[in-house]
């Protein structure tokens, strides 16, 4: 058990620090989030006080528009030079594999989200600080979500043809459900209201919906990662 | 009976038994495709004989 | 014999469509509030219920496929997929014609009508993913765990109208606890309209089996004629 923890952060750290040696894919996923947050300044008045309802929305948005990109090259990075049949064919389990790179893209995913939200609160004129634990342990379950199944669709895509086009169509419709819950409360969370009563229904469908799909994917990615 | 709203419900049950009928139309298209792809690699094999 | 028992179900479920199209134009009673639209049902209904069986078979399917690793059952998850979103569509485009009379409107977001279509938008992705994969066993094993994983948009579109307040209206049949809020006849042409339905998904999905199977016969055959 230990050991399955040791290979599956072993592989986490290979992720993150291949990925800070050239920082590819999170200065294009950076990048992206603030054009898509420059882009929805023009679909709507940014200064108007109905912008706080959906702030919450909005950001989600950003984040998974830009959360496709880092794990899209999750698995995908694996492709050049057959690093992911060696990785396959190593003694490392592929439920540690597959774990390993669902820690990566949820650190990755983190930066993004922690450098975006600053810049969203200046354009959007938003003081998001107010509520920082729910904000935080929002961003938290739904990122966790969003790493644990975009990590299993890319483990599925990586050998596809249009795998970036099948990804987002097979992850975002999938992702929803947490997407609701992060998307309510996030918004609460911006504008300072408390959340209770029936808002923390919202909660346990954070959690549930990440402890049945981290165990479903345990579950399931060894018919995935076989060669 | 009630006669209100008849020509939606109308509408309803032409899409319904049409769209069944779509899928069942393009099942069959698909098996003479199927067919005929049979038919002319038989054609081949004997004229290669 | 397989053609003739499988034309025998299909006329049966033609001639039964068509008996319980008199019934139901002609026989049963009017709803009061709705007129003649509340007849839509009868198809709204078992629509749904017939792309839900299919799902759950296709479900199924795909847990034995990664159990035994037999082909068949991918052949069987991707017919039944298949089959069940014509069903699924009847399901979405009779209710928005309801809801265009009843509500005023062709759609509304709430989570039962959300999840429906996200259904049908997973299981469309599950035929594209198909499409875009070569190998038979690594297609058949990744698409059986996408499968497994897409389900639970059908287990959430059955259960959305307990866990919400939602516009649709919530559960009307007996076997969901509302006893009572529907006539018995009602209730009764519900299922059996059903019936004729799930007889068809039964004839389109064992054709479709064959059709998948003759395609990779004649592959084959191409490949021996070419090499010999």
């Amino acid at each position: 058990m230990i050991r399955f923890f040791r290979l599956s952060f072993a592989i986490a750290a290979k992720d993150i620090q291949s990925e800070w040696r050239t920082k590819e894919a999170l200065n294009s996923a950076c990048s992206f989030s603030i054009v898509v947050l420059l882009m929805f300044s023009f679909a709507f008045d940014p200064g108007a006080e109905s912008t706080k309802e959906f702030a919450g929305g909005l950001l989600w948005l950003v984040f998974m528009f830009a959360g496709s990109l880092i794990v899209n090259r999750s698995f995908s990075r694996e492709l050049p030079n057959d690093c992911l049949d060696v990785l396959i064919a190593s003694p490392v389990p592929p439920a540690a594999l597959f774990l390993g790179k669902a820690f990566a893209c949820f650190v990755l995913l983190m930066i993004i989200e922690l450098i975006s939200i600053p810049v969203f609160g200046i354009f959007y004129n938003i003081t998001w600080w107010r509520q920082p634990a729910w904000l935080a342990v929002a961003l938290g379950l739904t990122t966790w979500a969003m790493s644990v199944i975009g990590s299993l669709f890319s483990a599925l895509t990586v050998n596809l043809r249009l795998r970036e086009l099948m990804l987002p169509m097979l992850l975002y419709p999938m992702l929803i459900p947490a997407l609701m819950g992060a998307i309510r409360l996030t918004s609460l969370a911006l504008a300072n209201e408390p959340i209770a009563g029936e808002d923390l229904v919202w909660l346990k469908v954070l959690v549930a919906f990440d402890i049945i799909f981290t165990s479903l994917s345990l579950a399931l990615v060894d018919f995935v990662l076989v060669r | 009976m009630d006669e209100r709203n008849f020509t939606y419900m109308f509408y309803g049950f032409s899409v319904a038994w049409g769209i069944i009928a779509l899928y069942a139309i393009g099942l069959l298209r698909r098996q003479s495709n199927i067919n005929s792809q049979v038919e002319s690699l038989k054609k081949m094999v004997d004229g290669k004989r | 014999m397989r053609d003739k028992l499988l034309t025998a179900t299909a006329a049966l479920a033609g001639i039964m469509l068509v008996w319980n199209l008199k019934i139901i134009l002609t026989v049963l009673p009017d709803e009061v509030a709705q007129g003649a639209i509340y007849r839509i049902m009868f198809f709204h209904i078992p629509g749904f219920f017939t792309a839900g069986v299919c799902y759950i078979v296709a479900m199924l399917a795909s847990i034995y496929y990664l159990w035994k690793k037999d082909l068949r059952a991918d052949a069987l998850a991707m017919a039944a997929t298949e089959v069940a979103l014509p069903f699924a569509a009847v399901n979405l485009i009779t209710g928005m014609i309801w809801g265009r009379i009843i509500w005023g409107i062709w759609w509304a977001w709430d989570p039962r009508l959300t999840w429906a279509l996200i259904s049908w938008l997973v299981y469309f992705g599950y035929l594209m993913l198909r499409k875009a994969i070569d190998d038979p066993s690594e297609r058949a094993n990744i698409s059986a765990v996408a499968n497994i994983f897409f389900f639970s948009s059908v287990a959430i579109t059955w259960k959305a109208i307990v866990w919400w307040r939602t516009q649709h209206p919530g559960p009307v049949l007996s076997i969901r606890g509302a006893d009572g809020k529907l006539d018995a006849g009602v209730e009764r042409m519900i299922y059996q309209n059903w019936i004729p339905l799930l007889l068809l998904a039964i004839v389109f999905i064992s054709i479709r089996i064959r059709q998948e199977r003759a395609l990779r016969e004649l592959d084959a055959m191409r490949r021996w004629a070419h090499a010999g």
